[in-house]
C-alpha cells in the first residue's frame, strides 16, 4: 500500500512514514522526487543546503544548446517545492539509516538550525541591510562578500533567510528590524526519526579544488580563476558589473582555458575524465566572445570529448566563433607584475615546450566524488566504486541499483555525467524504486 | 512582542561567544569601506586609483569595492579610454 500523508509538513516533524527518502536537492533529486510524487508515492527529499537546485541553479546556460541553465531548472524547483506529495527539508542531512527485515529502513534527519522561522520570513531582505558583518559569498565562489544575515541566492527556493551563526556578532539588529518577526535564535539542532520503504541517493558530485596544483597559482595569482567563478561571472546576477579580473578589475581580452585541471590526473589522484569540462569550457569561451567580443580565448586540451548529440557541433561553432584550441599541456603558471599570466605549456603536436601570456586564465576543473554517501549506512555497506562514486551492480540492465536492495542511485552521485543524463539516471531511479515498492512494500 | 525579541537574541547569547577573529572581520571591512568611500568623494576612479590612493592591495579594493557595488553604496561608470577599466563612483541616495 501506498503511504498516505494528511499532512506532509506536520507529520514529518512527528517521525513519520514515507515511501521515498531522496538524499539531495539537484536536478537529479528533484527529477527522481517529481516522478515518484506523480505515480502518487510520498516523498521526502532532504536537502543539505540552504535551497534546491544543486550546482545546476548556479549555471550561465548549458550546453550545447546554450539554453538558460536557471530557466530550465528553477519551474523544476518551483514544481518541487509545490508538490503535494513531497515533503522537503533544507538545511539537512540524513544518518544512520538502516535497513529493516521487512525490507524498509529507518533513518535519522539532522536538521540543523536556519535561525529564522521558515514560514514567517517573506525573504525582504530588510535584516540582510542592516546586518553589519560581511564575509565571502559562498554562493558566488568567494568573488564578492555577503551579510551574515542572508538569502543565499536570488533564485533561491525557498527564498528566505538564513543566519550564518559562526560569522555572527550577535548584535540582534536582524531580530529588531525583522518586519514578519521571523527570526529565532532559540533554534536548535533538529532529530526528526523517519520510516522509508526505499532510498535514492542524489547527492551529486564535488568539484576539485585546484589549490592542490600549486604550480597552477590557484589562491596566489587571483587572475587564476576556477570555471565556476567564470561561470557565476557569465550570469544575470553575476558578482561584477561584467567579466572583469578579480585582481583590478580590468577587463580581460585574452583569456585562456586549462582543460583537465583535477581529471586524468594521477597525481592528484583522480585518473578519470569529468566528461563535462571540454562542453562547459566550450560554452564559457562562446559565451566570453558575446561579452567580450574584442578578446580572444584559447582553450588548452589533451583531447577534446565532444561525445554527446550535438557536442561535436557545437565544438565547432566554437572554432567557427575564433575560439583558440591549442593541444598542450599546462606545466606551470607564473604571474607578472602587471597581474598577466605566462603559460608554460607542452605543445604536443610540435613536441616542444612553449610559453604563452593571458591576462585571465580559468582552471577547467573536474568532478569528484561526493564521500558523504560513506558513513550514511548503519547496519548495511553501500558498495563504492574504485572512486568513491556509489557502485551501479548491475549498469546495463538495472542502472539505478545498488549494493543494498532498495537503495537507489541518481545521478553525479554514480559518476560523472551532464545535466540531461542526470536527467535520464533520475529517470531510471525513479522507475526502478517505484518497481522496488510495489513489489515489497504494495499488497 | 518586543519582550520575544529580546529573548531569543539574549537566549544565544548566553550559549555562544563570538570570537575575536570573527569581531577583527568585522572591524576590518568597516576599515576598507571608510576608506574606499572616502576616496571616492573627490569623484569616479578606478580600481588602480583607489588602490593608489589608498595604498591597499588591488585584489582587496577589487573584493571589497564589489561587495559595496553589491550592497549598493558603490555604483559602476563610464569605462576609461583604453577600455580596461570601469569608473567607480557613489551611489546617489534617493
Amino acid at each position: 500500500m501506498m503511504i498516505e500523508n494528511e499532512n506532509l509538513t506536520d507529520s514529518a516533524e512527528n517521525g513519520a512514514n514515507y515511501d521515498v527518502l531522496v538524499i539531495g536537492g539537484g536536478i537529479a533529486g528533484e527529477e527522481a522526487s517529481l516522478n515518484l510524487a506523480n505515480m502518487g508515492y510520498q516523498v521526502l527529499l532532504v536537502e543539505k543546503d540552504l535551497s534546491l537546485g544543486g550546482k545546476m541553479i548556479h549555471l550561465s546556460k548549458v550546453f550545447p544548446t546554450l539554453d538558460c541553465a536557471a530557466c530550465i531548472t528553477t519551474p523544476k524547483v518551483s514544481e518541487t517545492m509545490r508538490h503535494p506529495n513531497i515533503k522537503i527539508l533544507t538545511n539537512s542531512v540524513v544518518e544512520d539509516i538502516e535497513k529493516n527485515g521487512n525490507g524498509s529502513f529507518t533513518a535519522k534527519v539532522v536538521k540543523k538550525p536556519r535561525y529564522v522561522i521558515e514560514e514567517n520570513c517573506t525573504g525582504c531582505q530588510e535584516c540582510e541591510d542592516k546586518c553589519p558583518v560581511v564575509v565571502e559569498d559562498q554562493y558566488q565562489y568567494g568573488l564578492v562578500g555577503r551579510k551574515a544575515v542572508y538569502v543565499p541566492f536570488s533564485i533561491a527556493s525557498p527564498r528566505i533567510v538564513a543566519i550564518d551563526i559562526e560569522n555572527c556578532i550577535l548584535c540582534g539588529l536582524c531580530e529588531k528590524v525583522c518586519p514578519a518577526d521571523a527570526i529565532d535564535f532559540t533554534q536548535e539542532i533538529e532529530e526528526i526519526p523517519v520510516k522509508v520503504n526505499s532510498v535514492i541517493l542524489a547527492t551529486g558530485f564535488n568539484l576539485f579544488e585546484p589549490e592542490v596544483i600549486t604550480r597552477y597559482g590557484y589562491g596566489k595569482f587571483k587572475n587564476v580563476v576556477t570555471s565556476m567563478q567564470m561561470e557565476r561571472q557569465l550570469v544575470p546576477t553575476r558578482p561584477y558589473n561584467g567579466v572583469l579580473r578579480p585582481k583590478d578589475g580590468k577587463m580581460p581580452d585574452n583569456i585562456a582555458y586549462v582543460l583537465c585541471t583535477g581529471s586524468r590526473d594521477h597525481t592528484v589522484g583522480n585518473p578519470i575524465c569529468s566528461q563535462v569540462c571540454c562542453m562547459y569550457s566550450i560554452k564559457q569561451a562562446q559565451l566570453l566572445l558575446g561579452a567580450l567580443p574584442m578578446a580572444d580565448v584559447t582553450i588548452y586540451y589533451l583531447h577534446i570529448r565532444a561525445f554527446g548529440k550535438g557536442f561535436c557541433e557545437f565544438y565547432q561553432q566554437g572554432i567557427g566563433m575564433g575560439v583558440e584550441f591549442v593541444k598542450g599541456k599546462v606545466g606551470r603558471i607564473h604571474e607578472k607584475e602587471d597581474g598577466n599570466l605566462i603559460l608554460r605549456y607542452e605543445d604536443i603536436e610540435e613536441g616542444v615546450v612553449k610559453e604563452a601570456e593571458h591576462d585571465l586564465v580559468v582552471l577547467s576543473v573536474g568532478l569528484l566524488a561526493n564521500p558523504e554517501t560513506k558513513g550514511m549506512f548503519s547496519n548495511d555497506s553501500l558498495a563504492l566504486d574504485a572512486f568513491d562514486y556509489v557502485k551501479q551492480v548491475d549498469e546495463l540492465i538495472n542502472p539505478a541499483k545498488t549494493s543494498i536492495d532498495g537503495v537507489f542511485v541518481a545521478g553525479a552521485a554514480s559518476g560523472p555525467m551532464d545535466i540531461p543524463d542526470s536527467i535520464l539516471s533520475a529517470g531510471a531511479a525513479s522507475s526502478e524504486t517505484a518497481s522496488y515498492i510495489r513489489r515489497y512494500h504494495e499488497k | 512582542m518586543s519582550e520575544k525579541k529580546r529573548k531569543t537574541i539574549d537566549y544565544i547569547k548566553e550559549k555562544r561567544v563570538v570570537s575575536e577573529e570573527v569581531k577583527e572581520k568585522r572591524k576590518e571591512f568597516v576599515r576598507l569601506k571608510k576608506l574606499i568611500l572616502k576616496v571616492l568623494e573627490s569623484g569616479d576612479k578606478t580600481i588602480p586609483e583607489i588602490a593608489d590612493e589608498t595604498k591597499l592591495p588591488l585584489p582587496v579594493v577589487t573584493y571589497t569595492l564589489m561587495t559595496l557595488r553589491k550592497f549598493g553604496d558603490v555604483e559602476t561608470g563610464e569605462i576609461d579610454d583604453d577600455d580596461e577599466f570601469f569608473y567607480y563612483k557613489l551611489k546617489t541616495k534617493k
